[in-house]
């Protein structure tokens, strides 16, 4: 009995795949930073042909968790690591290191017609847990307020939520929407909604409103002015080291920060 | 009692369900147990051994609660056919209630943070050691606090149980508080220490007079309880080594000696990749060190391997594959050997996003 157990547990050693990765840099985690992954990993391809960056979304929950399983060399996170991932990953030998990449204001989106051109953070917080309904209660148009957000997992929503909401619980009627994308694409088109989206993400078919009288601009957002401004991040298993170590120096350089404020972000420097 | 408590589950289950933000986690485990004592097959079973149906309501960004059912527990008192239904978690946590970053209280039927018995993720098949040799219960009704260290350095916790963990209904309960004090720091990544103690005292009104005879309890028995944690992680490598110490006193019973029970419990992890994990077990219990021959020695040897995981990496389909032997100290006792294979599968849900 003792033989044959000892004989099946080796022989699934043999039948269990042990995947060997080559010049391969693999992504995943935040909405936010994904197109900045995706398009510093196009021209990082281009000029390095062999090397393979392979780049997913998910969240920054999910970017995150990659890092500590050793699933991912990248985790994106447009939040930072909490406390609770931290002991965590620092228990299992992974030592999360944050390379800020980029930096970012959550703009406060609203309607093309939407006559409101400013907001107090007060305003946000009480329109988000259901205090003022109505954009007249604010000098805007007699049309109830339809809240957007973002699903839970979403690092945008975590950020939003601590430094807008200082974590009051939403209002239950709020739409929670799964990408930037899909909140200013819903504004775009309901006349009385209000939704948050990277800066990256805003189009010409909604209006930003200012905060505390401030417009989230390049000045506003690198001096943390704007009040809801925050940095992405890349996190990797230690300090990057190898072809992951490139990459990075790649995105924190000139080109790459050029790349950065092409797709609608504010470079680090 | 059982129907006050059913309406309670009812009325909070629907109450977080209805209008909180909720997470639904279901998480069952069917087994085949083949077992030996000295060439004698002694149990050839095949059985859904465990269920769990979690639900954890977020009230407000800083107010969520947890409510456990246990299904198909071990606990003898199950209603018919080896069915039993109990709740396991029923509290509430308020995070920085406290002006302390990263904190949090914890009000209700909540986890006992001693060893390594709150975070146990039964990476074998087996339970936690503090558990398994009845140091403590995995959960009691309490208040707690507890939190992270700056950076990453560790949690510590501080709790005041109500002494009789969740199993226990009845009369004959325990009307003394229990106390822990629970500190794990990570001072280098992968390098872990940490230690609980627990000072516990039970009055309950019969108790083993140490031949097996029930007798009415002269005062009351005092335990003191601790444990130390070390945990390795480098790598695809890891070794969790605990030891456990309880000290058990009649303080008031004439002729009455301490008893000493130590535990000694080493398990090493070898991550072959994300799929596949090696794991060994090697547990030495000794329930009086100053009895001969009384101890037990029991070796773990197996497998993880994950068909299944979610987009965080956690685990959702999983076979366990655990040999285990049983050695007692003991050379005229028979030794034991167990095969188990057992197929975890889990299942989660958010609801009511918010």
């Amino acid at each position: 009995m003792k033989k044959t157990i000892v004989i099946l547990a080796l022989l699934s050693l043999f039948v269990m795949p042990i995947f060997a990765r080559g010049d391969q840099i693999t992504i995943s985690g935040s909405t936010t930073v994904l197109p900045i992954a995706q398009a510093t990993a196009e021209v990082f391809m281009d000029n390095n042909p062999e090397i393979n960056i392979s780049v997913r979304g998910g969240g920054s929950s999910v970017g995150i968790a990659g890092i500590m399983a050793g699933t991912v060399d990248i985790g994106d996170a447009s939040r930072h690591i909490k406390a609770k991932e931290l002991a965590k990953a620092r228990e299992s030998g992974i030592n999360p290191v944050e390379n800020v990449v980029a930096n970012d204001g959550i703009a406060i989106v609203v309607h093309k017609n939407n006559s409101v051109k400013n907001l107090t953070l007060q305003q946000i917080q009480d329109i988000y847990t259901g205090k003022i309904s109505n954009w007249k209660e604010i000098g805007g148009p007699k049309l109830p307020i339809v809240v957007i957000s973002r699903d839970v997992s979403s690092g945008t929503f975590e950020v939003f939520n601590v430094m807008a909401l200082k974590k009051m619980q939403q209002v239950d009627s709020a739409l929670m929407l799964a990408s930037n994308n899909a909140v200013v694409s819903t504004i775009s088109t309901t006349p009385g909604a209000i939704g948050y989206a990277g800066l990256g993400y805003i189009t010409g078919n909604v209006n930003v409103v200012k905060v505390n009288d401030i417009t989230p601009t390049k000045r506003t957002i690198q001096s943390k002015e704007y009040p809801i401004a925050r940095t992405l991040h890349m996190y990797t298993n230690g300090n990057p080291k190898g072809l992951v170590k490139q990459y990075i120096d790649f995105v924190l350089s000139p080109e790459g920060q050029k790349i950065v404020e092409e797709q609608g972000f504010i470079s680090v420097k | 009692m059982k129907k006050t408590l059913l309406i309670v589950i009812i009325a909070v289950l629907a109450f977080g369900v209805l209008n909180a933000e909720t997470k639904l986690k279901m998480e069952l485990w069917n087994r085949w147990t083949y077992a030996m004592e000295d060439g004698e097959v002694t149990e050839n079973e095949m059985a859904l051994k465990r269920g769990y149906l979690r639900l954890e309501p977020k009230f407000t960004g800083k107010i969520k609660g947890r409510f456990n059912l246990d299904f198909y527990s071990s606990d003898s008192n199950s209603d018919a056919a080896g069915v039993g239904i109990k709740l396991k978690y029923a509290y509430l946590d308020f995070s920085e209630l406290l002006p302390v970053a990263n904190s949090k209280v914890t009000i209700g039927l909540m986890k006992t943070y001693f060893g390594t018995i709150y975070d146990w993720d039964y990476t074998t098949i087996d339970k936690d050691p503090s558990d398994k040799y009845k140091f403590v219960s995995s959960t009691d009704y309490g208040l707690g606090f507890g939190g992270y260290l700056p950076n990453g350095m560790g949690t510590y916790n501080l709790a005041a149980y109500n002494g009789e963990g969740y199993k226990k209904v009845g009369d004959n309960i325990n009307k003394d508080m229990n106390f822990v004090a629970n500190l794990r720091v990570t001072p280098i990544v992968g390098v872990t220490v940490g230690g609980s103690y627990m000072m516990k005292t039970k009055n309950d009104s019969q108790i083993d007079d140490g031949t097996g005879e029930m007798i009415d309890n002269p005062d009351r028995i005092q335990y003191n309880m601790m444990a130390g944690v070390g945990k390795l992680a480098f790598g695809k490598f890891s070794l969790l080594a605990q030891y456990l110490n309880k000290i058990t006193t009649m303080p008031n019973m004439d002729g009455s000696e301490d008893e000493t029970e130590t535990v000694i419990s080493l398990l090493p992890v070898f991550k072959v990749n994300n799929q596949f994990d090696i794991i060994g077990r090697y547990d030495i219990n000794d329930p009086n060190t100053d009895a001969e021959n009384d101890a037990e020695t029991t070796i773990t040897a197996g497998f993880n391997y994950h068909i299944l995981r979610d987009s965080k990496n956690n685990p959702k389909l999983f076979v366990q594959t655990n040999y285990q032997m049983v050695q007692p100290e003991d050379e005229d006792a028979n030794s034991e050997s167990e095969l188990a294979i057992q197929l975890r599968w889990i299942f989660s849900e958010t609801i009511n996003k918010k």
